[in-house]
């Protein structure tokens, strides 16, 4: 465990080496969020309605930025699981005293956190001043805080798996797209789920991707214990059946691994 | 007729080496189909807490996307390098192209082609006549549209990547502004408050590759195509004459680079 501690870590300094990076991403959070925040308010604006879906428009916009920060620090280590099987790189990575996929969930964690944190601090500043209010609770925050760690892991756990599919097929990026719109869609990115048609909630609460999105942001503007609790459970079975999953995925890719020297 | 040549050369050789993996193309393509539907989610369930937002409805909002999802995949399939712009003059990469008796502005963007853009093209087709069915017949007008939205987006695009004649690695900065340019151009231009607006028809032209051209198609003006017009060509001309301007700065870094 401590092994696997010492690669986040280390991946946490590297992502904090670009700095210009770092400024662009701000750049881009802010950009984001005056977007919506635009759109939010003409749509409340131009209905006269000051509730939808029980969201007023400080919500709905608090809400998004903490949905906005958790995918812009979501993880893209497919791209570099990929690579190395494609390249051949994965081999010399074997001879490590680590697993190679939970090597690079922790690779992937550490990349994030440091985002993690830029955005939330970019967000919640545009939203402050734009809306000149502050959202949520301070108990909200912890459970955001909370609910977000389990939800980074469940998406690095996703990121890995989609990396290894590189083993099957040509180009891994489309599976990588048609996962992040299904957080942009029924993983509530854009939309709480109050907001879907009832069938669509009713799917979408089964499924693991709001409670990458949906589950941490609703619990920051509408702080309920019990909802919490449940989002954390829900978190805790599917990493557990991930782990699992991805476990099993690993075992079947070393076995089609060639090595051709070099 | 030598530029619509090298374009059409440049076409054909990056489709066949696209050809050869077949596999992976026809999956890029699909998944980015898949991708750009999923995007009009968001405005579908918008629209039915909301039937209507300063004038725009679900339907205006896909003729929207429809229109900008054709321009970009134009603009990426036949001109893919044009978006990396920044990078290709930062590197020296560009003595490549000054070297042979093609203009090289326009040799260098052709170099490359976007696989998954075709998707973009595609989906625009296909969401444009999915919109408004009966609209069929003014597909061609849609085509031009969308043509003329791509010249918009490339010079865009070569304008913010000549930036780096002027002050080196700019490519960080180049791709922050077109990736502003499409996200601001996704949007109805009315939804935004007035100063913003004007940003959108000024120094960040997105309203002309989205709003304007859907707008067109919604209900035609001869006012608003005749701006429209003026904007692509003024546009064109600026990105043409800043990288001529460019250009005379241009160190080479003598980088060797080798072209298969």
């Amino acid at each position: 465990m401590i092994r696997y501690g010492f690669v986040l870590l280390t991946a946490a300094r590297q992502q904090l080496a670009y700095r210009a990076e770092f400024a662009m991403r701000a750049i881009s959070m802010a950009l984001f969020m005056g977007v919506f925040m635009a759109l939010w308010s003409t749509a409340y604006g131009v209905s006269g309605r000051s509730e939808l879906a029980s969201y007023g428009l400080v919500d709905i916009v608090w809400y998004l930025a903490m949905t906005e920060t958790i995918v812009l620090s979501a993880s893209r280590v497919f791209v570099e699981i990929s690579e190395a099987v494609r390249a051949g790189d994965l081999t010399y990575t074997l001879v490590r005293p680590l697993s190679y996929p939970f090597y690079q969930v922790a690779n992937s964690l550490g990349g994030s956190a440091p985002r993690f944190a830029l955005n939330l601090a970019v967000a919640a500043a545009v939203v402050t001043v734009g809306l000149g209010r502050v959202g949520g609770s301070l108990a909200g925050l912890a459970a955001f805080l909370g609910l977000a760690v389990l939800a980074m892991l469940l998406d690095a756990l996703v990121a890995v798996l989609i990396g290894l599919a590189a083993f099957w097929i040509e180009e891994t990026t489309p599976i990588f797209w048609i996962y992040q719109k299904l957080l942009f869609t029924i993983g509530g990115l854009f939309l709480p789920l109050e907001m879907f048609p009832a069938w669509l909630q009713d799917l979408a609460r089964w499924l693991p991707f709001q409670l990458i999105t949906y589950a941490p942001a609703r619990a920051f503007v509408d702080f309920d214990p019990a909802f919490v609790l449940r989002a954390a459970g829900m978190q805790l079975a599917y990493i557990a059946v991930l782990t699992l999953l991805l476990l099993g995925v690993w075992g079947r890719a070393k076995r089609r691994l060639v090595i051709h020297g070099g | 007729m030598k530029v619509l040549r090298l374009l059409w050369d440049y076409f054909r050789h990056n489709l066949m080496s696209a050809m050869a993996y077949r596999g992976a193309f026809l999956l890029q393509m699909g998944g980015m189909v898949l991708n750009d539907a999923m995007l009009l989610f968001f405005w579908w369930v918008l629209f039915s807490q909301f039937p209507t937002l300063q004038g725009w409805n679900l339907s205006g909002v896909m003729t929207l996307y429809g229109v900008i999802a054709f321009g970009f995949g134009v603009a990426h399939v036949f001109c893919g390098n044009a978006f990396r712009l920044a990078q290709v003059i930062a590197s020296g990469e560009l003595d490549y192209y000054l070297a042979l008796p093609a203009d090289p502005l326009i040799h260098a963007i052709v170099s490359r082609m976007s696989l998954s853009a075709w998707g973009d093209i595609l989906f625009g087709l296909i969401v444009f006549v999915i919109a408004a069915p009966a609209r069929w017949t003014s597909l061609p007008f849609f085509v031009l549209l969308g043509l003329l939205a791509a010249v918009i987006l490339l010079a865009f695009a070569i304008l913010v990547g000549s930036l780096a004649f002027w002050i080196g690695s700019a490519d960080n900065l180049a791709l922050q502004l077109v990736n502003a340019m499409i996200t601001f151009g996704t949007y109805p231009a009315e939804i935004f408050p007035g100063l913003v607006r004007l940003l959108l028809y000024t120094l960040i032209p997105a309203a002309f590759v989205g709003s304007v051209p859907a707008q067109l198609l919604e209900h035609f003006e001869w006012g608003r195509m005749a701006l429209f017009l003026a904007v692509t060509a003024g546009i064109a001309l600026a990105a043409w004459l800043v990288f001529r301007c460019g250009l005379r700065r241009y160190e080479s870094g003598n980088r060797v680079v080798l072209r298969g």
